[in-house]
């Protein structure tokens, strides 16, 4: 089964069978108990940090010795501390820019998701779709280059970086613009792999069927590839945001002032300066920032599941 | 799949908003595409004509020569090449990546044939100058004189200096020594207070310039140099070593000992005596060969590399396992709550994991951590060397498993019933259509993302960073710590102070790494048959 087709199954032939499995309630306890104790355990599991972070996030005691399960008074106070409090002067990880670091990794993650799928669907397009010398010998150099750890490579991304905001401050180091830019310099990679799976399970006399009717190559990529491959490049956009947001060395060699942060930079600081006593101001910062990540999951479950297999499995 | 097909060639039959998205996207690549298009390529040349004034101002020619290229090429592809379709597609993302990936790695690589490191960052010229100057002497009975730190016309900080034996007075500047006219200089009470063409630093100034002073070195005739000594007097320095340019070597005059030129960047005497700095040269593979020859390297890089494999390999093994389990578990036709438990499963997969990192750390704290206090125990969670890794390997667990659940999840659901189902007609046993049935047709699907998992994790510096950032301290006094992958141990090695940085050392193992990773990653995938996509 092709990633494509069952991306469609996905969403076409779902909503069915799933009422259909909820009309048969009535089934004996019996051969179930047991997996919903599994269930249940596997869900304490995973949720036990989430809940101590929800408890401590509301806490009145905002140290970490005073955090527990149950906040002993609920209150807004750590929320209200990490909004409002005033920048110190000379204090570097203040949670007085928390606002602005997240600001900073909301443009910067969702500019380089964005242009990351942009440019490894068009990457994906041409191997996909052309028959050209190099073809294979590009796709393979494209894995190849992956494999090198990247995070070596900081200090002559630090040095380029360096000489090019003397041309251009626009995107020289200390600058959103310049990480960005950094980061897109890895979207073509596994994604494009990736997604040229998926290309390939879309049949090909779409595309054929668009030509005679006299589109440009350029118009069938915009017309018919990237809509029908849109589930996949929501999942890939979603991949390539989560990873931006987790990226730590590159964001805190590059970005210099407290102001220019993004959270990974600025909370991994502040959490190291003032560890024990700042718990609750941390905690409420963590479930800021997770909630809206976590709601797009949720959102995208659905295509998560065969997006992330689709590339892989062909045939 | 009669849904899908309907769906792809027919687009009135897709979802109302797909069909809005398409025809947005075809409105835009008609006349409106082309406008985009020329948009963008007149802002593009625009940017790029402006760039290559800025560098031709510069004199930076060879950059200017590849910015003109590069703008005539994509120019070039997007206007009047009809041929070279394919490139449209590539140029952008290719571009980037030389710039951005391609370009370091060529550095990298460069870097790892040298002894780039702490004390052999300058090159041989720099260097030689620094050994000269940094071991410059007052020689016995040396002339002394009264100086004092003055701006010139031009603001630059001069040495006014007055030998105190025969009472000439210069302006010394790293140039060397001007005379200055008889008279130009006054004193007063053995202090020099003014100087004609010259302001005299004065009051605080003079010590937030101090260092500047200090460092102020004034050459005079032969090698000799004058250099303050306080803020009013200054002396002549002697070299104590000789350079000879012809024979490469430095002779120190005293007892002439000459240090050689040893090949790795050092100037060394016969007796092991080396002089400071020394300088970055090329040194062929020895630093491949450090990591297998120098006991102080060999032992910690051999105990990473066990610990790099035993924690990707665990990592993924355990979190595939428990995801594949849950998956089969929950994915039970006519079992209730079914979503319930995907949709809170997923949670630790969805949060960004520097953030359950950090959370973790905070959790597994000894003295306050939640997890002691709940189980009422004093596990020193992170601060024992197997503890640390059992906690590494937990959070990884928690942090990876919801992946393989999801994975396994669509994996499972894709078997058709029908091949189990006829397994069972064939009188199969549930244990047996599983290892005969759904595992081989599962592994199809999951093993490359096992393989690519692995890869990741094999480089996950991020877990080993925020948790523990390599720690406890290990017994054998390395760098390296006892939870330490080779990533995060060749970070040490490049960026860490304290034990000297070695750049060079740790390329080389980045170079390694490579070679593991694109080892390991090769036969595995050769063998589950993943190339074959490449047609």
């Amino acid at each position: 089964m092709s990633g494509y087709e069952q991306a469609a199954e996905t969403a076409a032939a779902e909503t069915p069978a799933v009422a259909e499995r909820r009309g048969r309630p009535g089934r004996r306890l019996g051969d179930m108990w047991w997996r919903h104790l599994v269930g249940l355990l596997a869900v304490g599991f995973s949720l036990f940090p989430v809940a101590y972070i929800v408890s401590a996030a509301f806490n009145s005691d905002p140290t970490l010795s005073g955090s527990s399960l149950i906040p002993r008074r609920v209150t807004l106070d750590n929320f209200r501390d990490l909004l409002s409090s005033q920048a110190k002067a000379g204090s570097t990880y203040s949670a007085a820019n928390y606002v602005r670091w997240y600001e900073n990794t909301l443009l910067v993650c969702s500019t380089a998701a964005v242009l990351m799928v942009l440019l490894s669907a068009l990457a994906a397009y041409a191997f996909s779709r052309f028959r050209f010398r190099g073809r294979r010998l590009g796709m393979l150099a494209l894995l190849l280059i992956q494999m090198f750890p990247s995070l070596l490579l900081v200090v002559a991304i630090y040095l380029i970086l360096l000489q090019t905001g003397k041309v251009f401050p626009v995107i020289g180091l200390n600058t959103l613009t310049g990480l960005i830019i950094v980061y897109l310099g890895g979207a073509m990679g596994v994604n494009t792999w990736l997604m040229k799976g998926f290309f390939d399970t879309i049949p090909i006399e779409l595309d054929e069927s668009a030509r005679v009717d006299g589109a440009t190559p350029a118009q069938i990529f915009w017309g018919v590839v990237l809509p029908l491959a849109l589930p996949v490049l929501a999942v890939i956009g979603l991949i390539s945001f989560i990873s931006t947001l987790n990226e730590f060395v590159f964001a805190s060699v590059l970005l210099q002032d407290s102001d220019k942060f993004t959270l990974a930079v600025g909370l991994r600081g502040y959490i190291d300066q003032q560890y024990a006593e700042h718990w609750g101001p941390f905690a409420a910062g963590v479930l800021l920032a997770a909630i809206p990540v976590v709601v797009l999951f949720q959102v995208f479950q659905r295509w998560l599941v065969a997006g992330l297999t689709g590339g892989a499995v062909k045939g | 799949m009669s849904t899908s097909d309907a769906g792809g060639r027919t687009p009135s039959a897709s979802p109302p908003g797909r069909a809005i998205v398409s025809r947005l996207i075809a409105t835009f690549s008609g006349t409106v595409g082309l406008g985009v298009k020329i948009l963008l390529l007149a802002v593009m040349n625009a940017v790029a004509v402006w760039a290559a004034a800025i560098l031709a101002g510069d004199g930076k020619w060879i950059a200017l020569g590849a910015l003109i290229a590069s703008t005539a090429a994509i120019d070039a592809v997007y206007l009047f090449s009809r041929r070279v379709i394919p490139l449209k597609f590539l140029v952008p993302g290719t571009l980037l990546l030389l710039a951005f990936q391609v370009t370091p790695i060529v550095y990298t690589v460069d870097v790892a044939f040298t002894n780039y490191s702490t004390g052999h960052l300058a090159t041989k010229p720099e260097a030689i100058r620094a050994i000269t100057q940094n071991t410059l002497e007052p020689p016995p009975g040396g002339k002394s004189y009264v100086m004092a730190p003055a701006r010139d016309a031009g603001g630059a900080l001069v040495l006014i200096l007055r030998d105190e034996e025969t009472g000439k007075a210069f302006a010394g500047t790293r140039k060397g020594l001007e005379p200055l006219a008889p008279g130009a200089v006054r004193e007063q009470a053995g202090a020099i207070v003014a100087a004609d063409g010259y302001t005299l630093v004065t009051g605080s100034e003079l010590f937030t310039l101090d260092r500047e002073i200090r460092s102020l070195l004034v050459p005079t005739e032969g090698s000799a140099a004058i250099r303050a000594e306080g803020l009013s007097t200054a002396i002549e320095l002697q070299p104590t070593l000789r350079y000879d340019a012809r024979a490469n070597t430095f002779t120190r005059i005293s007892n002439s000992l000459v240090f050689r030129d040893n090949r790795h960047g050092s100037f060394i005497a016969a007796n092991g005596e080396e002089l400071e700095p020394g300088w970055r040269t090329g040194v062929g593979f020895e630093n491949f060969g450090r990591m297998l020859h120098d006991p102080l390297i060999r032992k910690p890089f051999l105990r990473v590399l066990t610990w790099t494999f035993a924690f990707a390999f665990l990592a993924v093994g355990l979190a595939f396992a428990l995801g594949l389990f849950l998956a089969i578990t929950l994915d039970k036709p006519g079992m209730r709550f079914q979503r319930f438990y995907r949709s809170l499963l997923i949670i630790p997969y969805a949060i960004p994991g520097f953030l359950s990192l950090l959370v973790w750390s905070g959790l597994l704290n000894d003295d306050f951590g939640v997890v002691n206090r709940l189980f009422h125990t004093s596990i020193p969670w992170l601060f024992d060397p197997w503890w640390a890794k059992a906690s590494i390997i937990l959070v990884s667990l928690w942090l990876t498993f919801p992946y393989f659940f999801l994975v396994c999840l669509g994996a499972l659901q894709s078997i058709p019933a029908e091949l189990t189902e006829a397994a069972r007609v064939d009188g199969g046993g549930r244990l047996q259509i599983f290892r005969r049935v759904t595992l081989p047709l599962l592994m199809v699907a999951v093993a490359p993302l096992l393989i690519a998992s692995f890869a990741f994790n094999f480089n996950n510096f991020n877990n080993i960073y925020f948790l523990t950032a390599g720690g406890p301290a290990a017994t054998d006094q390395s760098v390296a710590g006892s939870t330490d992958i080779l990533i995060s141990y060749t970070y040490k090695i490049a960026f860490q102070a304290g034990k000297g940085q070695d750049y060079g050392l740790a390329t080389s193992m980045a170079i390694a790494i490579f070679f593991i990773v694109g080892t390991i990653s090769a036969v595995s995938f050769s063998r589950t048959k993943a190339l074959e996509n490449l047609q």
